[in-house]
C-alpha cells in the first residue's frame, strides 16, 4: 500500500514545524473552547439541578442520549444551520459533549457536601448565597476538574473529526495525508492529538492541587 | 436565658412535632432534653438558632424574640455542634475553628490566635492545626466541632447529640470534657441526647419528653432517678434507675470503720507506703477492691463492697494510701440515706 | 430546501430503497461490521478484565490504558490503518476493535472489584474454587456494570464506523461521506439521521437488557446513572 514510501519522513515534519503549530492551537481553540462554555453552562445548571431534583432525571437522561451520538452526524445535522467547515459547525455539538459529561459531575460535587455540613454552615450565620460560594462550591472542585479532565481529552480527540466537515484542527492532516498516502501526517496528527490531550490533562492535575489540596492530601 | 413561650412546629403536611413547649432554659447551666426519637427534642433546639421557624409561640433569648434578631447574626451568636461535625472537607481544621470568627470581621491572624487557643483547650494536639477534617478519628472530628462552636465565645451552646456516633469509651471521655469545659467556662448549654445515662451524667436538669415535645418530667438528675413522675418515665429510664442513681451520690456518705488486725478468716496486707497489698486467707493472696471516697460515687464503693472477699471494701485517699473499711452492710445503710447530696460530675 | 425536503429526497431516492445503497442494506453493514468489531472486542478484553479485576493487579494500567484510548483520534487510527494495511474491512477492524476494547476492560475489572467482599468471602468459606467464585459470584453481580461497559464500547463503534466510511467502510456512514463529497445535502443528512437513530436504539436496546441483569433493589441505582459519570474513576478525583 505504502509502495516504499516511509512511515515517518523527518523533513517533512521540520519543514512544515510553523504549519503544524497552526493547526495545533486551531485544534486547541475548537476543541476547549466548547470545555469551557460547558463549565460555565454547567455549574448553573447542575445548582438548578440541586435545587430542584426533579430537573435532574430527565437532563440526565438528554445528555445521556446525546453524548452517545456520533460526532460526525450531529456535525453533518448543524451543517444548514452554521454552514459548511466553520467552527460553530464543530464546536456546538462538542460544547454539547463537554455538557453531558460536566452536568453530572458538577451535581454529584455539589451533592458531595454532607447534609450536616450544610447545616452547620447555615448554623453558624452563612446565608444560601455565602454558603454557596464558601462552602459548596469548594467542596465540589475536585469532582469539576476530575469531568474537566475527561471532557478536555474527549473533546482533544472528538475535534479531529471535524475535518470531514471541513474544519477540525490537526484532523486535517490525516485527510491530507490518507489523500496523499503519505503516513508522515497522519502520525505527526495522532502524536499531536494525544499530547495536546496530555498537556490539559497534565495543566488540569496541577490546577487541582492549587485550588483543592485537601483533596490530595486526604487520598494520601 | 432561653425561654419557650408555646413554642410549637406543626409541619406543612398537618404533622404535629412540638404542640406547645413552655420551658426557661437558665444561663449558665447545662439542661438536657431527652427522649425517645421523633419527641420533637431537635426540633426544640432548632427553634433557638432558627433553624427551625415555630408556628405557634415565640422563643426569646435573653428577653428578646429570635424572630426579631437577622437569622445570620442570631446565629453568630449561638455555638451549635452536632452529630456528625459537619465540618468543612475543604478547610484545616485551624480555619474550621477560625470559621465564625472571621464571618463576624476578624483578621485572620487573630481568628487563627484564637482558633489555637481552641483547639488546646479541647485537647489536641497542636499538629492537628494543619491537617484537614478527614484526616482525623471521629473523636478528634467532634472535639474541634466543639472548638468551632466556641470560637466566638457565644454565651448559648446548642448540641444536638453531639457524642452519638463515637464508640462509648471516646464518648466517655468527651462527656468529661465537655463538663470540666463546662465547670470553667459556664456557658447556657442546651444539650439534645436520647441516651438517659448520658442526660443524667451532663444534665444540671433534664427535660424528659414525650411525644409532641410534652414535657413529661423536668428535674435535676437525682430527683429523675429517685422519683420519676409517672410510670412512662420510670420505663424509659430503664430497671436500673436505682443504681444509676447511687452514682449521682457521692461515696463520702459511707461510714468509714478503722483498720483492723484481722477480718474473720481474713488479713490486709499493705505495702510500706500503706497501700493495700493483698487480702490474705490460710496464707494465699487476694485482690483489693477500694473505693476513694473523696472522688467515688456511691455506686463504685457498692461495687467494691460487692467484690471484697472479705466482704469490707477498702476506703483509699488520693495517693491510694488506706484510710479506713467499709463492710457490706455499712455501704448498705448508707444507701438508705435520704439526706445524701447530689453530685451529677460523677465523682 | 429545507430539512424536510431533503429528507423527503433522501428517502424517496429509488437507488436508496433496494440495491447495495439500499437503507436496509447500510444498516446491515453498519451492524454486523459493528458486532464483529464488539465480538473481538469482548472476546480480548473482557477475560483480562475479570482476571485483572479479581486479582486486583493490574488496576493501573488499566487506567493508563483508557486514558490513552481516550486521548487517540479515531480518524487518525483509521487512516493510518488503512495506509498501512491496505484498503478493505480487515484493516478498519482492526483500530475498532482496539477503541472498543478499553471501556470494556475497564468494566469487567471494576464490576468483579465492586462485589461485595463479604460476599466473596463467604463464598470461599462454603468451599467455592477461585473460579467457581469468579463465574458463580463475581460475574453476576458485575454483569450490570459490564454491560454499561458494553453500552459505552458499542456507541463508540458505531461512531467510528461512521467515520470509517471515509477509507471504504460500508454501513451509514457512506451516505454521509458520499453526500458531503457530492455536497449532495439529502443524502448526507439522511445518512447522519439514520446513523443517530441507530445510536439511539443501540442505546436503548442496552438499557433494557441492563434493567434485566440488575438486581430488582438495585434498579434504579444502575439504569439512570448518566453516560458521563462511569467514566470517571474514583481515583481521577
Amino acid at each position: 500500500m505504502l509502495d516504499g514510501e516511509p512511515l515517518v519522513r523527518w523533513h517533512w515534519l521540520g519543514d512544515h514545524l510553523g504549519y503544524l503549530a497552526g493547526l495545533t492551537g486551531d485544534h486547541a481553540v475548537i476543541a476547549l473552547v466548547p470545555v469551557l462554555i460547558g463549565l460555565l453552562l454547567a455549574v448553573p445548571l447542575g445548582l438548578a439541578c440541586t435545587r430542584f431534583p426533579r430537573l435532574y432525571q430527565p437532563l440526565a437522561a438528554v445528555f445521556n442520549v446525546v453524548y452517545a451520538l456520533p460526532s460526525l452526524a450531529v456535525f453533518v445535522v448543524l451543517i444548514p444551520y452554521t454552514g459548511l467547515a466553520t467552527r460553530e459547525t464543530v464546536m456546538v455539538p462538542l460544547t454539547c459533549y463537554a455538557l453531558a459529561v460536566l452536568l453530572p459531575t458538577t451535581v454529584d460535587g455539589l451533592r458531595a457536601v454532607p447534609e450536616p455540613v450544610r447545616q452547620a454552615a447555615t448554623a453558624m450565620g452563612y446565608g444560601p448565597w455565602h454558603r454557596l460560594a464558601a462552602v459548596e462550591l469548594p467542596a465540589a472542585v475536585p469532582y469539576l476538574i476530575a469531568g474537566l479532565r475527561v471532557a478536555a481529552v474527549s473533546s482533544i480527540s472528538l475535534a479531529a473529526v471535524g475535518a470531514l466537515v471541513g474544519r477540525g484542527g490537526l484532523g486535517y492532516l490525516f485527510v491530507d495525508g490518507f489523500q496523499r498516502t503519505f503516513p508522515t501526517p497522519i502520525l505527526a496528527g495522532i502524536v499531536l492529538v494525544a499530547l495536546l490531550a496530555l498537556v490539559c490533562d497534565l495543566l488540569l492535575v496541577a490546577a487541582r492541587r492549587l485550588l483543592a489540596p485537601w483533596a490530595a492530601e486526604v487520598a494520601r | 436565658m432561653i425561654r419557650f413561650e408555646g413554642a410549637a412546629k406543626r409541619h406543612p403536611d398537618g404533622t404535629v412535632a412540638v404542640r406547645g413547649l413552655d420551658l426557661d432554659v437558665p444561663a449558665g447551666r447545662t439542661t438536657v432534653l431527652v427522649g425517645p426519637s421523633g419527641c420533637g427534642k431537635t426540633t426544640i433546639l432548632r427553634m433557638v438558632n432558627r433553624m427551625v421557624v415555630p408556628t405557634g409561640g415565640r422563643v426569646l433569648l435573653d428577653g428578646t424574640d429570635v424572630a426579631e434578631l437577622p437569622a445570620a447574626q442570631l446565629r453568630r451568636g449561638i455555638g451549635y455542634v452536632i452529630q456528625q461535625a459537619g465540618l468543612f472537607p475543604h478547610r484545616r481544621v485551624i480555619d474550621n475553628v477560625a470559621t465564625v470568627p472571621r464571618l463576624l470581621g476578624w483578621d485572620r491572624k487573630r481568628a487563627r490566635a484564637r482558633a489555637a487557643e481552641l483547639l488546646e483547650l479541647v485537647g489536641l494536639p497542636p499538629e492537628t492545626a494543619r491537617r484537614y477534617p478527614a484526616q482525623l478519628s471521629g473523636g478528634q472530628q467532634q472535639r474541634v466541632g466543639v472548638a468551632r462552636a466556641l470560637a466566638a465565645d457565644p454565651p448559648v451552646l446548642l448540641m444536638d447529640e453531639p457524642f452519638s456516633a463515637v464508640d462509648p469509651l471516646v464518648r466517655a471521655g468527651l462527656q468529661e470534657e465537655l463538663l470540666r469545659l463546662q465547670a470553667e467556662l459556664g456557658k447556657t448549654v442546651l444539650f439534645v441526647t436520647h441516651d438517659i445515662e448520658e442526660a443524667v451524667r451532663l444534665g444540671d436538669r433534664v427535660v424528659v419528653l414525650r411525644e409532641h415535645g410534652e414535657i413529661a418530667q423536668l428535674a435535676d438528675p437525682h430527683t429523675l432517678l429517685t422519683a420519676p413522675a409517672d410510670a412512662g418515665v420510670a420505663a424509659f429510664l430503664g430497671r436500673d434507675r436505682g443504681l444509676r442513681g447511687l452514682g449521682l451520690r457521692p461515696a463520702a456518705d459511707v461510714p468509714l470503720a478503722k483498720l483492723e488486725p484481722a477480718y474473720e478468716d481474713w488479713k490486709l496486707t499493705l505495702d510500706q507506703d500503706g497501700r493495700p497489698e493483698h487480702w490474705l486467707r490460710d496464707g494465699r493472696p487476694h485482690p483489693v477492691p477500694v473505693f476513694a471516697p473523696a472522688r467515688d460515687t456511691l455506686r463504685a464503693a457498692l461495687d467494691a463492697a460487692v467484690l471484697a472477699p472479705s466482704g469490707h471494701a477498702v476506703a483509699v485517699d488520693a495517693d491510694g494510701r488506706a484510710i479506713g473499711t467499709a463492710s457490706r452492710a455499712a455501704v448498705v445503710a448508707a444507701l438508705a440515706d435520704e439526706g445524701a447530696q447530689v453530685n451529677h460530675a460523677g465523682r | 430546501m429545507n430539512w424536510l425536503d431533503w429528507l423527503n429526497t433522501f428517502f424517496t431516492d429509488p437507488a436508496h430503497r433496494s440495491g447495495p445503497d439500499s437503507i436496509l442494506n447500510r444498516v446491515l453493514e453498519h451492524l454486523a461490521f459493528s458486532a464483529e468489531a464488539l465480538a473481538l472486542a469482548v472476546l480480548l478484553a473482557v477475560p483480562l478484565g475479570l482476571l485483572i479485576g479479581y486479582t486486583g493487579r493490574g488496576l493501573f494500567l488499566v487506567t493508563a490504558l483508557t486514558g490513552v484510548a481516550r486521548a487517540l483520534p479515531t480518524l487518525g487510527l483509521v487512516t493510518l490503518a488503512v495506509l498501512l494495511a491496505g484498503v478493505g474491512d480487515t484493516a478498519v477492524l482492526l483500530p475498532l476493535t482496539a477503541l472498543a476494547a478499553p471501556p470494556l476492560l475497564v468494566a469487567a475489572a471494576e464490576g468483579v472489584r465492586g462485589t461485595d467482599p463479604d460476599v466473596r468471602d463467604a463464598a470461599r468459606g462454603i468451599g467455592l474454587t477461585h473460579p467457581q467464585t469468579l463465574f458463580q459470584v463475581c460475574v453476576p453481580s458485575a454483569l450490570p456494570t459490564l454491560l454499561a461497559g458494553a453500552r459505552t464500547a458499542a456507541v463508540q463503534v458505531i461512531a467510528t464506523a461512521t467515520v470509517a466510511a471515509y477509507v471504504g467502510l460500508g454501513g451509514l456512514g457512506r451516505y454521509v461521506i458520499d453526500g458531503l463529497a457530492t455536497r449532495d445535502f439529502p443524502t448526507t443528512v439522511g445518512g447522519a439521521l439514520l446513523v443517530v437513530l441507530l445510536a439511539v436504539a443501540v442505546q436503548l436496546l442496552f438499557a433494557l437488557l441492563i434493567r434485566s441483569a440488575s438486581p430488582r433493589a438495585a434498579r434504579t441505582v444502575h439504569t439512570d446513572e448518566p453516560a458521563g459519570s462511569p467514566a470517571l474513576s474514583k481515583d481521577s478525583i
